[in-house]
């Protein structure tokens, strides 16, 4: 009885460092900009971004696609951009592809994410 | 400090200092409309084209359709069929049955006054902008077709796979109908649509309609111009000349 209880316990506690480290990726400009403390000039309040952002993005399209205002504050382009992951050959990975920055969130909350059956799922690479 | 300042002299400086201000103003005022796309767009333009039919190759269309493919991604459809693939802009011969003289015309969509296709949509996806620019909602386009089967220009495709790699100023995606965009994210940024762009004779001309130093609105006043279907009053933004 013991070792069954041993064996649950143990497993509870793994699963739990797992979604913790499940949360550390959160893009490689993002990654770059949280090191030189430059990541609240972006989101001032990280609580807001992490409730709100369905709310800022569905202002924004609205925005862009109806009036034409192409800023790039609360764009989804601007999100991709910064919040992307490079592979070891240095090519960008989906950002909805598991373990990125959008999937983890949406995973464990089970919420589907929509946006990339039409939107791009990487920065465009830059034309030398 | 002059302390003598009589009434007249007061009233002089006044109106100085003041038409300095308005001049100064006037400067700030125009300088934010420079950067365009920050502000939302009004129907103070509108938005048109104007296709000569006489000086324009039938390479030169070929040349708009691949830029407008290269600019918007389309075109790269592997598991649809002749019919199902998407097409913004395409190649149309006319011929006239009396004289049997043949011209070529670049058709997309004509960007309609009165768009027959936001008329019928169910879900307000298809639009028109205020400055005349018909696009779709692609958010709230459900993929119903009515605007496809209402368009009068058969101007719309509807997209019939998955489709990844995507431009980043163009989403594209499976159940929902696309069309031209008078290349919207360009015209925002004060350029021209890449069509245009991509033809290096005067055959294609883009333009503000109502502005009156505009080199289109100053062509259509001079030159003898047509809308394709003019009979259906939809007031095209996109005009021909010589058919």
């Amino acid at each position: 009885m013991n070792r069954v209880l041993l064996i649950c316990i143990s497993l509870i506690i793994a699963n739990v460092f797992a979604h913790a480290d499940n949360h550390i990726n959160i893009g490689d400009k993002a990654q770059v900009l949280k090191d030189e403390g430059k990541s609240e000039e972006i989101h001032p309040d990280l609580k807001e971004i992490r409730i709100m952002h369905p709310e800022f993005l569905l202002h924004k399209r609205d925005k862009t696609l109806r009036q034409g205002v192409r800023t790039e504050s609360d764009s989804l382009k601007a999100c991709v951009d910064c919040h992307s992951s490079t592979d070891t050959k240095n090519e960008y990975i989906p950002i909805n592809q598991q373990e990125q920055f959008c999937s983890t969130c949406h995973a464990k909350v089970g919420i589907s994410l929509d946006c990339f059956s039409c939107h791009r799922t990487t920065p465009t690479p830059k034309e030398d | 400090m002059n302390k003598n300042l009589n009434r007249r002299d007061f009233i002089k400086t006044t109106a100085a200092t003041t038409a300095g201000v308005a001049t100064i103003a006037t400067g700030v005022t125009l300088s934010t409309y420079v950067s365009a796309g920050d502000q939302p767009v009004t129907d103070e333009k509108r938005w048109g084209m104007l296709v000569d039919t006489n000086k324009l190759t039938e390479s030169d269309i070929d040349t708009m359709v691949s830029a407008c493919q290269k600019e918007q991604g389309w075109g790269k459809e592997t598991h649809s069929n002749e019919a199902q693939k998407p097409s913004w802009i395409k190649k149309i011969k006319v011929k006239d049955t009396a004289t049997q003289r043949i011209s070529n015309l670049a058709l997309m969509c004509q960007h309609c006054e009165e768009p027959p296709c936001v008329d019928v949509c169910p879900t307000n996806a298809s639009m028109k902008r205020e400055d005349g620019i018909v696009l779709v909602d692609k958010h709230l386009c459900i993929g119903c077709r009515y605007c496809m089967m209402a368009c009068p220009y058969d101007a719309r495709s509807f997209v019939h796979e998955e489709l990844t790699d995507q431009k980043e100023h163009m989403p594209r995606g499976k159940g929902t109908v696309e069309s031209c965009t008078l290349c919207a994210h360009k015209v925002d940024k004060d350029e021209q649509p890449a069509c245009v762009e991509a033809v290096n004779s005067d055959a294609v001309i883009f333009g503000d309609l109502l502005d009156v130093t505009s080199n289109i609105h100053q062509t259509l006043k001079r030159v003898q111009s047509t809308q394709i279907r003019a009979d259906l009053n939809l007031n095209t933004g996109v005009r021909y000349s010589g058919i």
